[in-house]
């Protein structure tokens, strides 16, 4: 087991993001695989298979970029031998090259993991860390929507908006016109009130 | 109303489609392969179409696209899409013939704002999007500010505004608004009609006043109660008096057809002789009392005065009332009288002055006789005796020394003493002389003063008394005064006695005509009725019938004209009254029409009235896009976008170092200006880049554009649960396609969108099938292959995928 504090770190966030650790050495067909850190979402992401490779301290031959490789595509060609869902995620902790990482994508979807300030703890050391992290392996955390300012809860569209802002007492039937003209264009919206001005301005019959 | 998936789709001859296809939606996830030109938009253009009732993308590119959604040479199609809806499925459906296209129903506004702003991403949007960054411009019209517009619905705002701008000027309105010109024409003509009608009306109106006043005078002269306004309205007290006017002008007729009758009644019961003399008679008699009572006016006073003052003169005389006989006697008693009274007068005058020059040589006789006696006595008796001494001593005298007292006579300077006393001797033999003369002289005046006593005493007796003189003085002065008078009044008494005499004769001989017809009398009593009934005085007996019958004629006649006159002005004033009535007859007409213009214009003013509320209301709704399209840009572009789109971005592109975000906007944004621009990943603005287009991958640019429309979709809260994407990665590298299918995903499985996307590579598709198939029991996946050839209809096979237990990993 790895006690790089990254590895840790990256662990502690995906945990943390509802991820579990999955025992390694794990079969696939049979054939055994052993990794630095595997670990495995749930529920919408129950096919989220994340395999943490610590390419500066790793054991199991992590450091070396082809051994990386292969072991990968092996477990992706497994995978599709046996007919699985799963979608693996290679995380790559520490530095990588260009090449390495394009050479992987082939296979999986990978996510790079630069030196980032982490204590030996696994726990980044600031604020901004936090972020590097999160920014880095963002793809595997869920989706947070930031919450909606105070009474901005219903956004009106802007149609609505304009009804809002316009006295109670305005001329509802025109402004319907103009709204409904306005999708097609200032030329329709002129047409329309045109129209409008035309149809209201009639004289009534007199008889 | 809660809208859940959509549930499926029926297309007919739909644009690509041809025939019928039938492709089911109700899954989490909804994949869509096809190569191009299979129909893998018209599908997701038709869920549009039959929900929204239009085709955004293809209304921008084409305002008559409805026209292309059928098939080619085919009459009729449609799109169907049923969506669950609170746990029910409601249909949308559009049907579509060579003509005209259909609807059932269609989403409400608002939500189809949603599904076409921030559900729906059809490719020529994300070409726009990846337009965006090839233009570094961030004016209202560079690409990144159309798209943004479009998507947040402000181009429709920035439509209304400058569809609404003709408003803001008048000049404009009027170029742009027909019926604005055409109701102001139309008022300013019907202004002038009405001024001219205005002006038609006021002559008549001045007419109508000069007629009325005409009126009123009228009827002033007829003292008829009236209206000084509406004289025409003075019925009825003035047909009263116009029928009485009638009447009388109809007796008076009556009255001298009567006396026409009467005269030639006149003329029938005398000859013309007698009726000329009595006549002229008549005329003379009246003509001498005329002259008469002229006479008497003017000489009647001095006439009697003379006469009275005769008669005071004689009071025992009784004269004679003829003038010219009174006349005579007075004067011829006046002349004597006069003559007898002179004489009288003169004598005693002439005695009373001797009388006088008597008493007066008396009294000087008187004086001469004292004036003598008093010489006589002084003149002495020895003056001879003396003178004879003194011629004696005068011989002694030598020198001047006096011989008889010695005294020096010439002390005094009176000559020598000789010379004086001869002087003195002298002296005294004269006065002895004197003496002598003296008794003589006193002898002749005692005579004469003898004779002068005998005169005054003769004259003494006959003396008149003055009383008795001045009394026939004052007699004789009134005789001379009235003989003046009668001598002056004398021809005019005679010319008086004449009219007396003529006018006494001119009646005698009248009375003797008069007396001689009787039936005169008749018909004088029948004048007299008529004078009567006529109202006419008729005084003065000396009227003859004729001149009564005349002064009859003559006040008849006058009463006649005059009535004739009152009704000829009352025929005048009913014309007057006609033409009255006639003029505003024609003043209302005017009115009325006037009123019906004005009718009008009131219509005409009212509608642009209405025009001017619109207008008002239009600059009303063009401010308040204004203020609304700030609020919004101010809303949606905040740091919440940004750290959404940030984050989605980062999950598609996490190695990139630059992240395109939105500068917020700080002021008042009227206008969108959109700016884009990079701040590092790790070190935000300190290390920000530049525009997105200069710092991102071409690769990344589609990333950010796409990331960009979900953070948009993610940034408000979820109205319509879906995400459609056409092709969205068509330049995307392997490394994003990944990434992307796991950010769908994740949209999918934890944000619970339904997510739809087409694509047409295949390699693209088949990942997306593994990655996106169902993760969890009530996961599950679509998919939809669409093939088509030219020989046959469109197919559409469609798989659905559910949960499987994944049993792959084994713990070793």
């Amino acid at each position: 087991m790895s006690t790089s504090p990254l590895v840790s770190a990256i662990a502690k966030r995906l945990r943390a993001a509802g991820y579990s650790d999955v025992a390694t050495p794990f079969r696939v067909a049979s054939v055994s695989f052993d990794f630095t850190r595997v670990m495995r979402g749930r529920d919408g992401r129950a096919h989220d298979l994340v395999i943490v490779i610590d390419t500066a301290t790793g054991e199991m031959g992590d450091t070396d970029s082809v051994q990386v490789r292969r072991r990968i595509e092996t477990l992706s060609r497994a995978l599709d031998v046996v007919g699985s869902r799963l979608v693996l995620t290679v995380v790559l902790a520490g530095a990588s090259t260009a090449n390495d990482i394009e050479a992987l994508s082939e296979t999986c979807r990978v996510l790079v993991v630069e030196p980032i300030g982490v204590g030996l703890d696994g726990v980044p050391k600031d604020k901004l860390a936090r972020q590097q992290l999160d920014d880095r392996i963002r793809l595997l955390l869920p989706l947070e929507i930031p919450p909606r300012d105070e009474g901005l809860d219903v956004e009106p569209a802007a149609d609505e908006a304009l009804k809002t802002k316009l006295p109670n007492t305005i001329d509802k039937n025109f402004l319907q016109v103009l709204l409904n003209s306005s999708r097609h264009g200032e030329d329709a919206v002129e047409r329309e009130m045109r129209r409008v001005f035309d149809d209201r301005m009639k004289i009534e019959d007199v008889s | 109303m809660t809208y859940g998936h959509l549930h499926s789709i029926d297309l007919e001859n739909f644009r690509s489609i041809r025939g019928h296809v039938h492709a089911p939606l109700d899954a989490k996830v909804v994949l869509v392969h096809g190569e191009n030109g299979a129909g893998k938009t018209s599908l997701l253009s038709a869920i549009e179409l039959a929900l929204t009732g239009q085709i955004d993308a293809l209304r921008r590119a084409d305002p008559n696209y409805e026209m292309q959604l059928l098939h080619k040479r085919k009459t009729n199609g449609y799109a169907e899409i049923n969506v669950s809806l609170d746990h029910d499925l409601a249909r949308y459906r559009a049907d579509l013939t060579e003509q005209t296209i259909s609807f059932e129903e269609r989403l409400p506004v608002e939500l189809t704002e949603f599904f076409v702003e921030r559900a729906y991403l059809p490719q020529s949007l994300l070409g726009q999007l990846l337009q965006i960054y090839q233009e570094a411009g961030s004016d209202v019209d560079s690409p990144l500010a159309r798209f943004v517009s479009n998507l947040l619905g402000l181009d429709r705002l920035d439509a209304l505004e400058i569809g609404l701008s003709p408003l803001q000027d008048l000049r404009n309105v009027r170029r742009v608004i027909n019926r604005w010109s055409i109701v102001e024409n139309e008022i300013s003509r019907l202004k002038t009609i009405i001024q001219d009608q205005f002006r038609t009306k006021e002559p008549i109106a001045e007419d109508l006043a000069a007629k009325r006043s005409n009126l009123v005078a009228i009827y002033a002269a007829l003292e008829v109660e009236h209206d000084e306004k509406l004289p025409e309205e003075a019925a009825p007290t003035p047909d009263e008096i116009r029928i009485e006017d009638e009447n009388r002008l109809a007796k008076v007729t009556d009255e001298l057809r009567l006396l026409a009758s009467i005269r030639r009644d006149i003329s029938d019961s005398l000859d013309s002789d007698t009726h000329d003399i009595e006549v002229k008679l008549a005329e003379h008699v009246e003509n001498t009392e005329e002259a008469l009572r002229i006479w008497r006016e003017a000489h009647e006073d001095i006439a009697s005065d003379v006469r009275l003052r005769v008669e005071a003169i004689f009071p025992n005389v009784d004269f004679a009332t003829d003038l010219v006989a009174f006349r005579n006697e007075a004067k011829r008693l006046l002349s004597a009288e006069q003559n007898q009274l002179n004489n009288r007068v003169q004598r005693a005058r002439q005695e009373a002055k001797q009388l006088t020059d008597a008493r007066e040589q008396l009294e000087v006789a008187n004086a001469q006789l004292r004036t003598i006696d008093k010489e006589v006595s002084a003149i002495a008796s020895n003056a001879g005796a003396l003178s004879t001494i003194f011629a004696e001593i005068s011989n002694f005298i030598v020198d001047d020394n006096c011989p008889v007292c010695g005294r020096d006579y010439a002390e005094l300077e009176e000559g020598s003493l000789r010379e004086h006393v001869h002087n003195r001797a002298l002296a005294l033999s004269s006065s002895a002389e004197r003496l002598i003369l003296l008794g003589r002289s006193r002898n002749d005046h005692k005579d004469s003063i003898d004779r002068l006593v005998q005169t005054i005493d003769g004259l003494e007796s006959s003396q008149v008394h003055m009383e008795v003189l001045a009394r026939m003085d004052r007699r004789a002065g009134a005789i001379t005064l009235t003989l003046r008078l009668l001598e002056e009044v004398g021809p005019r008494l005679e010319d008086g006695q004449q009219l007396i005499e003529a006018n006494v004769a001119a009646q005698r001989a009248l009375a003797n005509v008069r007396l001689r017809s009787s039936r005169r009398l008749a018909i004088r009593e029948n004048l007299n009725d008529l004078a009567r009934s006529a109202e006419i005085s008729y005084e003065g007996q000396s009227d003859t019938i004729e001149a009564l019958a005349s002064r009859i004629e003559l006040t008849l006649t006058k009463t006649r004209d005059h009535t004739s006159k009152r009704v000829r002005s009352w025929a005048e004033a009913r014309g007057i009254i006609h033409d009255i009535r006639n003029s505003k007859e024609r003043i209302s007409v005017i009115d009325s029409t006037i009123a019906e213009y004005e009718f009008q214009l009131k219509d005409y003013e009212s509608a642009l009235q209405r025009g001017k509320n619109l207008r008002t209301e239009g600059r009303r709704i063009r401010n308040a896009v204004d203020e609304v399209r700030s609020a919004i840009i101010r809303r949606e572009f905040n740091d919440r976008l940004n750290k959404l789109w940030r984050d989605l971005f980062l999950r598609l592109a996490p190695s990139e170092e630059f992240v395109p975000a939105f500068r917020i906007p700080q002021s008042e944004t009227r206008r969108l200006q959109p700016k884009l621009y990079t701040p590092h990943r790790d070190l935000g603005d300190e290390g920000a880049g530049g525009t997105p287009g200069a710092m991102l991958s071409a690769g990344n640019l589609n990333t950010a554009a796409l990331t960009l429309f979900v953070a948009l979709h993610l940034s408000v809260s979820v109205q319509l649960p879906w995400l459609i994407l056409d092709d969205p990665v068509q330049s995307m590298d392997d490394i994003h396609i990944a990434h992307f299918s796991s950010l769908l995903r994740t949209l999918s499985k934890e944000h619970a969108r339904q997510v739809i996307i087409a694509v047409h590579d295949r390699q693209l598709f088949e990942y997306l099938r593994l990655e996106l198939s169902p993760a969890f029991a009530d996961d599950s996946l679509i998919t939809l292959e669409l093939t088509r050839s030219s020989i046959r209809d469109t197919q559409c096979i469609s798989n659905r995928y559910s949960f499987q237990e994944e049993t792959a990993l084994r713990i070793a």
